[in-house]
């Protein structure tokens, strides 16, 4: 049977981009529909570098491109200041970097409007003692570290306060067409959701297509054309803040230049490399060689420090009618008005640009709309802060600090990352959850040293535990009361009230276990040597020997997910000469 | 100054202490250094000794293995050591553990593994448990009550006992409250065990237990009953409750893997045997013998003052492969041993360390690898030639064996262990005899 959903917009992909949209149109008095095919941020937006940029990073190759960061970079510092670190940003000049461009860049930086200033060395390692003693110059930039987790999260919780429907796990699988060739219209789109099974006809006014690197995908749908350069970018975490600072190189930008302190460790990236498909493909030993060597000439001896995971992103370049090496494509937006370039009503594509300017880009998209849906609201994301605002910014010890206020050690389900049992509750309570993945993503739970060790079985045996004291009855979820704002908060969590019902989409712990244990596999398998492999090799003991877990029932059991976590991240994707 | 001693250990793991206590009892001098722990504490505190063959396949009479593994692992130290000596050394492990006072037993019918219930009720195949488990056998018929504790984070007695239903066994699940363990809520299994080598709770608890205790139940508990006083709590709960308690394993750490170590160090230790923690050793020093061998004089620790130099006659590698920090690797691929730095058989290509699932049935290649050692447990190289005349090598950290998958970690612990201390004697009474 298929149920059907009636909308002036619908937005496909939970991305930045797509949230963007969703909270942007909602705010303007749109009714809207996001679908997203997984949890929100599956795609590259939960796998990116975590730099809020200030545009320095583009000020001499692409100078749109910089005035546009510092410009969101400011607003979303108003917006979301809890999502962001104020980390601050170093440009810095290692032996391997002299030549014009430090000039060029001071030169640029003027022009386009990205604060700028040439600090002292001494002031630079007295502030970030373990950079390389050989830098020779140094310049201090607003660059911040961001979690795009959270920002979409409480992004999509404004989207729904202001009337919103999010629907994730809910994939797009065709478009809805009307007209003949020549005269066609895009009027919604059919959708399968994944976790009930069900299949939706979802009817919109405007179609929006927000998918990234799969917008290719979408556009095919409605038999259109839309190239969009995938270019792999790969990240290494290791398992300290080496740095509390952003670290730039201060050359063109190329491969393994920027280490971002976030959370509770530093992550160094990226590479850039085309791959066929924005679902699959794997990290090759020879990328994260690449990312330590070059780790090491910002932080000598990086490379020795303990890596904990590694993670790849696919960029969603897109250029009309451009085939050459992905780095060397602009990171500017791309908004394809279909009616426009292709004559089929209904439909707009947002492509490319960067997370630092996706409210950018919504903006950009919903002022397009309305052109097309008849009404001229004015946006007002800039001007408006979304839920859990008044926290302020980020800062590293805030857990800490609040799990020895409250004394709350003995509630720890995950000690690296410090998640609570109530935080893991809530979560789930107030938050669409099919995967311990999705809670990772909400909490940071299994993403410290041990890689989910100890707080995956914990987690499986309280999410269980929860669906027990509930009675098996479940039922439909009344998500009203979703709330994520203070989702990462130990201490708001301690007296939050349980809803009044229960999220009981919650499949097999056996399945849980598996996928969980099979996702970690994944992000650690291409950095496990040294401390981190015996790590692994205590975690196999913990969930074979001792827990036998790969004999448990339910063996054919599978998620959504599973088919993405085993998929055999072989050598997919080929090396671009000269990148 | 002191004797040197006839034997010194390095590594104080199950085999490491196995071989301690083999070679004290016979008489030698032993000392042991280690750098940490050992994996017990990590472990269930059972002995497992095979579970899984290849394939997968499940072994319900270990033993009666041996012969197959032979022809897919000819290295594997079960056929180094030979199928007598694998019965031997668990005979004397059985006969070690009564001694201790910590009875471990097999299943009813001899030579047969037991199945018993692991923390997320699955079922554990086991060839010699503590007694404390050996009523979570999965053969028995009684009905089986889960109890757990409120708010306990490294126990869930629900998921335990639905898949033991869903696997065709009568269990089910409950909590009491989390004081009856303790007041201090962040304590973990260890601590909490503590406060149940005090008669007064254990008492208490068993109280609190009759109330929800069904009749014909059998009792599933967190594996935290007593450290110390394990046994006397046990007994007390059996008598206060008339019926069968048992303990189910816990995450980290291992009260029962723990209270196996403490009895085999308070045992070595009564026999004379030094065991001395926050050892690491890191280099050695040798001399060129007749017949191309090497002799070694004496191995280096690291400590904090100062390095130390411990001599003996002859020396054991116990130290546990990646897991017990023996090997060390790189991201260039290279793994290795770290004290002699012996040859590994070993892929020293990072590619082919990993298969792509981490559930994977043939399990991963580099956690397979290990050092080669003659039928006499002494290291040699890829050509088989001794590389020492007074070296042996024990444990996990041999080749061709992967104790997590084939569940085989213990037994290959004990048996290598045994061995490789039988095969010191005979080497060192022979030079006594030449001498
Ligand atoms: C390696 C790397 C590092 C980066 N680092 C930074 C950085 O440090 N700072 C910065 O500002 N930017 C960075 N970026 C850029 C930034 O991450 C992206 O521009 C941004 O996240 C794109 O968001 P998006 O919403 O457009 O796309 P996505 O996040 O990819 O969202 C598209 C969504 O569409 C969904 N979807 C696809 N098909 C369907 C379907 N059929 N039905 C329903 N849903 C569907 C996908 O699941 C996905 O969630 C980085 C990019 C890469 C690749």
């Amino acid at each position: 049977m298929t149920r059907r959903l009636q909308t002036e917009i619908l937005v496909i992909g939970g991305g930045a981009t797509g949230v963007g949209i969703a909270w942007d149109a909602a705010l303007r008095g749109f009714d809207v529909i996001l679908v997203e095919k997984r949890d929100l941020t599956h795609g590259t937006t939960g796998r990116y570098h975590g730099l809020l940029h200030s545009g320095g990073r583009y000020v001499v190759k692409d100078p749109q491109s910089a005035r546009e960061c510092i410009a969101e970079n400011r607003i979303l510092r108003r917006t979301h200041p809890h999502c962001i670190e104020d980390t601050g940003g170093f440009f810095v000049v290692t032996p391997e970097d002299e030549g014009e461009y430090p000039d060029r860049f001071v030169q640029a930086c003027a022009e386009t409007g990205v604060p700028c200033e040439e600090i002292a060395l001494r002031e630079a390692f007295r502030r970030e003692p373990l950079l390389n003693r050989r830098i020779s110059r140094v310049f201090e930039v607003p660059d911040g570290a961001a979690d795009s987790f959270l920002a979409t999260h409480v992004t999509a919780q404004a989207a729904r306060q202001a009337g919103a429907r999010i629907l994730t796990y809910h994939e797009v699988t065709g478009l809805l067409l009307r007209g003949p060739e020549g005269a066609r219209e895009v009027v919604g789109a059919r959708v399968e959701d994944l976790a009930g099974g069900e299949t939706l006809e979802i009817h919109a006014t405007m179609t929006i297509n927000a998918t990234g690197a799969w917008a290719g995908q979408i556009a095919r749908m409605a038999g259109l054309t839309v190239e969009v350069i995938p270019g792999k970018g790969v990240m290494v975490a290791m398992n300290h803040r080496l740095v509390n600072t952003v670290i730039n190189r201060c050359k063109m930008p190329a491969d393994g230049d920027i280490l971002v302190p976030i959370h509770t460790v530093s992550v160094i990236g990226t590479t850039d490399v085309r791959v066929p498909d924005p679902e699959h493909y794997g990290i090759e030993p020879w990328e994260v060689a690449l990312m330590l060597a070059e780790g090491d000439k910002l932080v000598p001896g990086l490379s020795r420090a303990r890596a904990v995971r590694a993670w790849a992103g696919v960029r969603p370049l897109y250029q009309e009618g451009y085939t050459g090496a992905s780095r060397e494509a602009t990171r500017q937006f791309t908004l394809l008005d279909h009616a426009r370039r292709d004559g089929v009503q209904g439909l707009l594509t947002i492509i490319g640009g960067k997370w630092t300017t996706f409210r950018l880009m919504a903006e950009k998209t919903v002022d397009k709309a309305c052109e097309y849906l008849g009404t001229r609201q004015p946006c007002q994301t800039a001007t408006t802060q979304v839920p859990g605002a008044e926290q302020g910014h980020y800062w590293l010890g805030h857990r800490l600090h609040e799990v020895e206020e409250h004394e709350l050690h003995g509630d720890l389900v995950c000690e690296c990352e410090l998640v609570t049992r109530a935080m893991l509750e809530n979560a789930v309570y107030r938050n669409p959850t099919l995967t311990l993945d999705d809670l990772r993503r909400d909490l940071r739970l299994g993403m410290g040293p041990c890689q989910g060790g100890f707080c995956t079985y914990r987690a499986v045996g309280i999410l269980h535990e929860m669906r027990e004291r509930a009675g098996e009855a479940g039922g439909e979820v009344d998500r009203s009361d979703w709330e994520v704002a203070y989702m990462q908060s130990p201490a708001h969590n301690r007296s939050l009230p349980p809803p009044s019902s229960l999220p009981l989409a919650l499949s097999s712990p056996n399945l849980l276990l598996r996928d969980f244990l099979q996702e970690r596999w994944k992000g650690v398998r291409p950095i496990l040597w040294g401390r981190q492999l015996k790590q692994e090799m205590l975690d196999s003991l913990i969930y074979l020997s001792l827990m036998n877990v790969d004999h448990l029932p339910d063996a054919g059991l599978t998620s959504p997910m599973t088919a993405f976590y085993e998929q055999d991240a072989g050598d997919v994707g080929e090396t671009e000469a000269g990148v | 100054m002191r004797e040197i001693p006839d034997l010194l250990v390095i590594g104080a793991g199950l085999s490491g202490l196995m071989a301690a206590y083999e070679a004290a009892e016979a008489g030698l001098r032993v000392k042991v250094i280690a750098k940490g722990l050992g994996s017990m504490h990590w472990s269930a505190g059972t002995v497992d000794v095979l579970g899984y063959a290849a394939g997968d396949k499940a072994v319900s009479m270990p033993l009666q293995e041996l012969e197959g593994l032979q022809a897919v692992a000819p290295h594997h130290p079960y056929v180094v050591a030979g199928a007598e000596a694998v019965t031997e050394a668990l005979s004397r492990f059985v006969a070690l553990a009564k001694e201790l006072g910590l009875p471990y037993e097999g299943a009813e019918e001899p030579g047969r593994n037991l199945w018993l219930p692991s923390p997320v009720g699955a079922a554990r195949p086991v060839y010699l448990a503590p007694q404390g488990q050996r009523y979570g056998d999965l053969a028995l018929a009684e009905p089986i009550v889960v109890v757990g504790f409120e708010g306990l984070r490294d126990f869930y007695p629900w998921v335990i006992a639905e898949n033991l239903r869903k696997q065709g066994h009568r269990a089910r699940g409950t909590v009491l409250p989390f004081a009856l363990l303790s007041e201090r809520r962040d304590a973990n299994t260890v601590q909490l065990a503590q406060e149940l080598d005090e008669l007064k709770r254990v008492v208490t608890l068993a109280r609190a237990l009759k109330e929800v205790v069904e009749p014909g139940e059998r009792v599933g508990l967190p594996a935290l009953v007593g450290l110390d006083r394990h046994g006397r709590a046990m007994e007390v709960l059996q008598e206060e409750l008339g019926t069968r308690v048992f303990e189910i394993p816990t995450l980290p750490p291992s009260v029962p893997g723990m209270r196996l170590y403490r009895a085999l160090r308070s045992d070595l230790e009564g026999r004379g045997v030094e065991v001395e923690i926050g050892m690491e050793a890191v280099g050695y020093e040798a001399k060129e013998e007749n017949g191309g061998f090497r002799r070694l004089l004496w191995v280096e620790t690291a400590t904090s003052a100062r390095p130390l130099k411990h001599r003996a006659r002859a020396f054991l590698l116990a130290t546990g492969g990646l897991l017990g920090g023996g090997f060390d690797s790189n991201h260039e691929g290279r793994v290795w041993e770290r004290v002699f730095d012996l040859p590994l058989a070993m892929p020293q290509n990072r590619e082919d360390w990993f298969r792509p699932k981490f559930l994977d049935p043939a399990g991963h290649p580099v956690f397979q690898g290990g050092v080669s050692v003659d039928r006499e447990f002494r290291p040699v190289s890829p050509e088989g030639k001794r590389l020492f005349a007074n070296l042996w090598a024990a444990g996990n950290g041999l080749r061709d064996c992967d104790g997590i998958r084939e569940r085989s970690r213990e037994g290959i612990a004990i048996v290598t262990g045994i061995a490789a201390a039988r095969s010191i004697l005979v080497a060192l009474r022979r030079e006594k005899h030449v001498h």
